[in-house]
C-alpha cells in the first residue's frame, strides 16, 4: 500500500543499529516505517502542517553534551529531577535524592522486562511515524513507578534538553513511562528545552491506576529552530483523576498528539492546552479522548494565541463508545488572532455512539472582546495596554491551576513578555 | 461641569437618544430615571465613549471642552468614571494588580507619582474599608466568579481608587441587597465634594434614599420628559412609569 518513497523518513536515524531491549515493539515499528512516506498535506491528519522544511534537513543522533540547566531548575523539585541531554540520561544534572521510599526509578534501557505495558498504550505501529521512529530507535528514557498509596509531595521534574552538535542538527528520541499505582498521587512536569536546530520525537506513556491522581504538566519551550513531535498515551482507571496540561511556547514546528483512554467507570480527565505563537511558528494539536466505559468525565479546554504569520491547528476528537453511557464530556477551543497573517484552524469533534450522555463542544476564534476592551479603557488604560492585558489574561487563565508555583511564575513571566504586558504583576 | 446640548446618538440603525439637554454643575447629584429601554444606559455609555454608539448630533462640554474629542481612556484619565451595570470578568488578571495599574496610569497623566506595590497596598486598604470589601477579593481575578453584588462593590472600589470628578453609576442598585446598597451609597456619598459631580442612572428610587439627588430627570424614548426634585422620584415609586409614557407618547411620534 505504501508508495515508493521519494526520500526516506530520517534515514540517518533509522540507519543507527537497533538498541537492545524491546525487540518485538521495535520490530513492529520498523516494519511500519519500512517504505513509509513522509506525511503530506494531502492527508487529513496533516492537512495544515507542512513538513517540507523538516524533510529538507538531515539530523545526527545527539550525543551527551555539556549544558547549563541552572535557569531551568525548579526549586520545588530539587531532589526529584531527571535530566536527559539529547535523549540520554544525564546523572550529573539529575538529582533523585528526595524521591519517596518505594518509588522505582529505572533507566528504560535496562527495564524492558519490568515494563511489559510499555508500548501497549501508545498508538499502534503505523499510526504515527514519529512515534514509530521513537519506538524503533530510542536509547534511553525513564520508567517511574509511584507505589500504591504514596502521595508524592514534591513534583517530579523530567527535563529533556537538546542542543545541536556543532553545526549539525541533532535528533533525540526521549521516552517516558509513568505508572501511578492504586491511590497514589503525584505531579509530573515533563519539559522540553533546547538550543539551536534539532528534532525531538518524544513518546510518553502514563497509567493512572484506580483511585490515583496525577497532575501532568507538559511544557514545550524548545528553541525556535527546533522541530518537536510528542506523542502522549494515557490510561485512566476506576475513579482515578488525570489532569494534563500542554503548554506550547517554542519550536518552529510542533505537533502534540495526546491520546487518553478513560478505561474504567468513574475515571475523570482534564485535558488542557495553550499555544502561544509568533512569527512563522506552527503548533499542531491532535487530541483523542476515548470514552469506552460508563460514568466517566472529561473536560478539555484548548487555547491558542497566534501573532505574526503563525499557524495553530487544533483537531480534538472526543469518542464516546456505545457502552459509555452517562459520559459527561465538554470540549472548548478558543483562539485569539493578533495579526492579519496569523491563522487558527480549529476542528472540535464529538463522535457519540451511546444514547444517554451529556456532551458539549464549541470553538470560538477571533479578536478580543470589544466590551472587555471598553471596560479597561473606561478605567484609563490606553488601547494598546488594554489589548496586551486582555491577551495576557486570555493565556494566563489557563496557567492558573499549575500546582508548581515556580513553574507557574516562570510561564506567566513568559506570557507577560510575549504579550508586552511586563509591567503587570502576576496573580499569586 | 457637564453640559449636554441636544445630544442624539444611535446604535446601528436604532436612534436611542433623541435630543438630550442636561446641565450638571460641580457639587451636584443628578438622578436619571426611566423605564427599561428609555436610553438611560445609552446616555452613560455615550458619555464614557463606548465605541458601539454613534453620536449623530448635539454637543457635550466637559469642564468647558468638547468631550467627544477625547477617546474613552482619555475621558477616564480626565476624571470621568462609568460604573458598569454589568461589569466585565477578566480571568487571569488580579484585581489588585489591575487597580494599581489603573491608578498609576491616571497618576502618570496627571503628573503625580506612581505608587509601588507596597505603597499601593496601604492606599487600597483604606479604600476597601470604605466599601467594606473582604480583602481576599484583591487577590482574585478581576470580577471573575464575583456575585452581582460583589461586582458592584468592586465597581465602587475602583471609583474610590480612581477618585473621579464626574461619576456615572449605571444601575448600581441592581444585584445589591439593602445592606450592601446602604454601604455603597454611603461610600459614594463620602466621595462627593464641591468639585465633584454624580450621575445616578436607576430604574428604582430606593437608591436615592442613601444618595440624595439634587435633581431627578425622567428619560422616556430617548428624551428627558420630566425634571424635578426628590418628590418626582417618590411620585414614580408610587405611580410607576406608565402615566409618563402615556403623557409623552404623542410627542414621541413626531
Amino acid at each position: 500500500m505504501a508508495a515508493v518513497m521519494e526520500r526516506p523518513l530520517l534515514p540517518a536515524i533509522l540507519a543507527q543499529p537497533r538498541p537492545g531491549g524491546w525487540e518485538a515493539r521495535r520490530a513492529q515499528a520498523e516494519a511500519a516505517l519500512e517504505g513509509r512516506e513522509w506525511p503530506s498535506t494531502r492527508q487529513e491528519g496533516w492537512k495544515y502542517t507542512d513538513l517540507a522544511a523538516l524533510k529538507a534537513m538531515d539530523f545526527d543522533c545527539g550525543a551527551d553534551r555539556p549544558v547549563d540547566i541552572g535557569p531551568l531548575i525548579l526549586p520545588e523539585a530539587r531532589g526529584t529531577r531527571l535530566v536527559f541531554v539529547n535523549g540520554r540520561y544525564n546523572s550529573h544534572h539529575s538529582n533523585t535524592s528526595s524521591l519517596p521510599g518505594g518509588v522505582r526509578l529505572l533507566n528504560l534501557a535496562s527495564a524492558s522486562e519490568l515494563a511489559h505495558d510499555l508500548g501497549s498504550l501508545a498508538a499502534p505501529a503505523g499510526a504515527d511515524p514519529f512515534a514509530d521512529l521513537n519506538t524503533a530507535r530510542f536509547r534511553d528514557g525513564a520508567l517511574v513507578v509511584i507505589p500504591k498509596g504514596v502521595q508524592m509531595e514534591a513534583p517530579l521534574h523530567v527535563l529533556f534538553v537538546s542542543t545541536q552538535d556543532g553545526d549539525r542538527p541533532t535528533c533525540s528520541l526521549p521516552r517516558l513511562f509513568l505508572v501511578l499505582e492504586r491511590g497514589a498521587s503525584a505531579t509530573l512536569v515533563e519539559e522540553y528545552q533546547g538550543r539551536g536546530r534539532y528534532l525531538t520525537c518524544a513518546v510518553t506513556e502514563v497509567i493512572v491506576r484506580a483511585g490515583a491522581s496525577l497532575s501532568h504538566e507538559r511544557i514545550q519551550r524548545e528553541s525556535t529552530g527546533a522541530f518537536h513531535f510528542s506523542s502522549l498515551a494515557a490510561k485512566v482507571e476506576r475513579d482515578a483523576q488525570y489532569a494534563c496540561r500542554t503548554i506550547a511556547f517554542g519550536a518552529r514546528l510542533s505537533r502534540s498528539t495526546p491520546r487518553v483512554t478513560l478505561a474504567e467507570p468513574g475515571a475523570s480527565l482534564t485535558l488542557d492546552g495553550l499555544a502561544l505563537l509568533g512569527e512563522t511558528q506552527v503548533a499542531d494539536t491532535h487530541s483523542f479522548i476515548d470514552h469506552i466505559v460508563p460514568d466517566c468525565t472529561s473536560r478539555q479546554a484548548h487555547k491558542t494565541i497566534a501573532d505574526g504569520a503563525s499557524l495553530a491547528v487544533f483537531n480534538g476528537i472526543i469518542y464516546v463508545r456505545r457502552d459509555a453511557q452517562h459520559t459527561d464530556a465538554q470540549q472548548q477551543c478558543r483562539g485569539l488572532l493578533l495579526s492579519a497573517q496569523a491563522r487558527v484552524d480549529a476542528k472540535p469533534q464529538l463522535e457519540i455512539y451511546a444514547d444517554d450522555v451529556k456532551c458539549a463542544h464549541g470553538a470560538a476564534i477571533g479578536q478580543l472582546d470589544p466590551e472587555a476592551m471598553f471596560y479597561l479603557q473606561s478605567r484609563g488604560l490606553r488601547p494598546a495596554l488594554a489589548r496586551n492585558l486582555l491577551t495576557y489574561a486570555f493565556a494566563s487563565d489557563l496557567l492558573a491551576g499549575i500546582p508548581v508555583p515556580s513553574l507557574k511564575r516562570q510561564l506567566r513571566q513568559t506570557v507577560l513578555a510575549r504579550t508586552n504586558a511586563e509591567h503587570l504583576e502576576t496573580l499569586p | 461641569m457637564l453640559s449636554i446640548r441636544n445630544l442624539t446618538a444611535r446604535i446601528g440603525d436604532n436612534e436611542v437618544l433623541k435630543g438630550i439637554d442636561l446641565e450638571i454643575k460641580a457639587g451636584e447629584v443628578h438622578a436619571i430615571m426611566g423605564p427599561n429601554g428609555s436610553g438611560k444606559s445609552t446616555l452613560g455609555k455615550v458619555l464614557a465613549g463606548h465605541p458601539a454608539y454613534e453620536v449623530t448630533g448635539g454637543e457635550v462640554l466637559y469642564e468647558g471642552s468638547d468631550l467627544f474629542r477625547l477617546s474613552a481612556d482619555e475621558r477616564a484619565r480626565a476624571g470621568i468614571f462609568l460604573g458598569f451595570q454589568h461589569p466585565i470578568e477578566v480571568p487571569g488578571v488580579s484585581n489588585a494588580s489591575f487597580l494599581r495599574l489603573a491608578y498609576n496610569k491616571k497618576a502618570e497623566s496627571a503628573g503625580r507619582d506612581e505608587l509601588d506595590p507596597l505603597e499601593f497596598d496601604d492606599y487600597i486598604q483604606e479604600k476597601i474599608r470604605l466599601v467594606k470589601m473582604d480583602g481576599s477579593f484583591l487577590d482574585r481575578s478581576l470580577n471573575e466568579g464575583f456575585s452581582g453584588g460583589e461586582k458592584k462593590r468592586n465597581e465602587i472600589l475602583q471609583m474610590c481608587v480612581l477618585d473621579p470628578r464626574l461619576s456615572i453609576l449605571d444601575e448600581l442598585d441592581s444585584g445589591l441587597d439593602i445592606d450592601a446598597l446602604r454601604v455603597l451609597g454611603e461610600a459614594v456619598t463620602a466621595l462627593m465634594g464641591p468639585d465633584r459631580a454624580l450621575m445616578i442612572i436607576t430604574h428604582f428610587p430606593r437608591i436615592l434614599e442613601t444618595i440624595r439627588p439634587d435633581r431627578v430627570h425622567v428619560l422616556s424614548a430617548g428624551r428627558i420628559v420630566r425634571t424635578g426634585g426628590m418628590e418626582l422620584a417618590l411620585e414614580l415609586e408610587e405611580r410607576g412609569y406608565d402615566w409618563l409614557k402615556a403623557e409623552v407618547a404623542p410627542a414621541g411620534r413626531v
